[in-house]
């Protein structure tokens, strides 16, 4: 959506917005010249929202938690990809690699 | 949990706005889905969270609830989308980023390599997986075959189902998933197999298992068979005297492998009387029996 469209949805100022862009806690992707904006934006707006007001964290505090939150999210694309490739295996192979992991996993002795 | 939002946030009647206030940030910093984004449970207890902060975190609507004249349920919101049902695991994140596990990559084996082509791909837009249920005939799934799956905006997906495909498989089409953005790669569609169950072969593994009914003639005697085999019949000698329970293994006609091996198929013999009563091998096996009784007998003595 446009950047005109978004700031409605949101409710946000335009000065709000440009600062929240400049701090690279939103980026919009660029077609044409205009920014576009998409509804995971929307619901990062919301979620920014949620932190800055009623659960009271401040601009520093919100610039950790994203950085953080966007680290988890790669982290769980990336077991997530992992997964749904080992669930293509033969069963054979997935039990292997299951044993191996709960084998890892703290508090369990490795068999032997 | 109880409906009482004093009770919801751990507070009391002679609690200061601040300390409501405080209990529920401590709550909410617990509880908001997006800081819990696995944990599908917080997503209630939130809301309720939030519904009890909503009267009694606004001093005016806090005395009038004390005083009975509204509720604790006030109104129901609409349901709201969190961040983390954009930036889940299957959806496109351009903000996700590979900064947690850049380091996995550092190794020289074949997954260091993995690690690192994930890595790259955050940064462009990639488009969603799409998931997809297949339901196939048993023999389709052995040998293989080719499939149309009609996607839900009038398209069709060509699927070619791979010889050996199992029950509850997901085969993964890439690229064939929803379209990327900004250049990026389009997503997987992913279908899963489900294979219906077949009047006579069934599956263990690779190896395929079947019942054959054997007329009694050829037990006995032995001779050339028809075999059904899932790529089709073939011709087994079946050894003299094969009794009910026998088990034959015919190698490599079970389920092709993806290495170009294959299972084997066991075929469990059962032996069947003529269908009709037959006057002839009444007699004879009458005559028979009391032959080999009378043998068991002088053996006895």
């Amino acid at each position: 959506m446009q950047r005109q469209e978004f700031l409605v949805r949101t409710h946000l100022d335009a000065n709000v917005l440009e600062a929240w862009v400049a701090e690279g806690w939103l980026f919009p992707l660029e077609q044409g010249g205009d920014d576009q904006f998409s509804e995971i934006d929307l619901a990062r707006v919301h979620l920014i929202h949620d932190l800055k007001g009623n659960i009271g964290v401040n601009d520093e505090g919100i610039a950790v938690i994203l950085h953080l939150l966007d680290q988890l999210h790669g982290m769980r694309q990336a077991l997530g990809d992992f997964l749904s490739t080992m669930r293509t295996q033969p069963a054979d192979l997935r039990e292997r690699i299951a044993a191996h992991l709960n084998d890892a996993a703290p508090g369990n002795d490795p068999q032997t | 949990m109880s409906d009482d939002p004093y009770a919801i946030l751990g507070v009391n009647k002679a609690s200061s706005q601040d300390e409501i206030q405080k209990a529920y940030r401590q709550l909410a910093k617990k509880l908001h889905p997006d800081l819990n984004p696995g944990n599908k449970k917080t997503e209630e207890e939130f809301k309720k969270v939030s519904a009890a902060y909503d009267v009694l975190g606004d001093a005016d609507k806090r005395a009038r609830y004390d005083r009975g004249e509204i509720d604790a349920g006030g109104a129901e919101r609409p349901k709201r989308e969190y961040y983390r049902e954009y930036a889940g695991s299957t959806a496109d994140n351009k903000y996700a980023n590979a900064d947690a596990y850049n380091d996995f990559a550092d190794g020289d084996d074949i997954f260091s390599t993995i690690f690192r082509r994930e890595a790259r791909s955050n940064f462009r837009m990639r488009g969603q997986d799409a998931h997809y249920r297949l339901e196939l005939d048993f023999l389709d799934s052995v040998n293989g075959a080719k499939r149309q799956v009609t996607l839900p905006d009038g398209s069709v997906l060509d699927v070619s189902i791979p010889p050996g495909t199992r029950d509850g498989q997901t085969l993964r089409l890439r690229g064939k998933g929803m379209s990327g953005l900004n250049g990026g790669q389009p997503g997987d569609a992913l279908v899963e197999i489900s294979v219906r169950e077949h009047p006579i072969f069934t599956r263990k593994g690779d190896d395929i298992h079947i019942e054959l009914p054997i007329p009694l003639s050829d037990a006995v005697l032995g001779g050339k068979i028809n075999v059904p085999t899932v790529s089709g019949p073939v011709s087994m000698t079946l050894p003299k005297w094969s009794n009910t329970g026998r088990i034959l293994r015919l190698k490599g006609k079970g389920a092709p492998r993806a290495d170009g091996s294959a299972g084997d198929e066991y075929v469990k013999l059962k032996v069947m009387l003529p269908d009709q009563p037959d006057p002839e091998l009444e007699g004879f096996i009458s005559q028979w029996h009391r032959g080999t009784g009378n043998q068991n007998q002088a053996t006895e003595e």
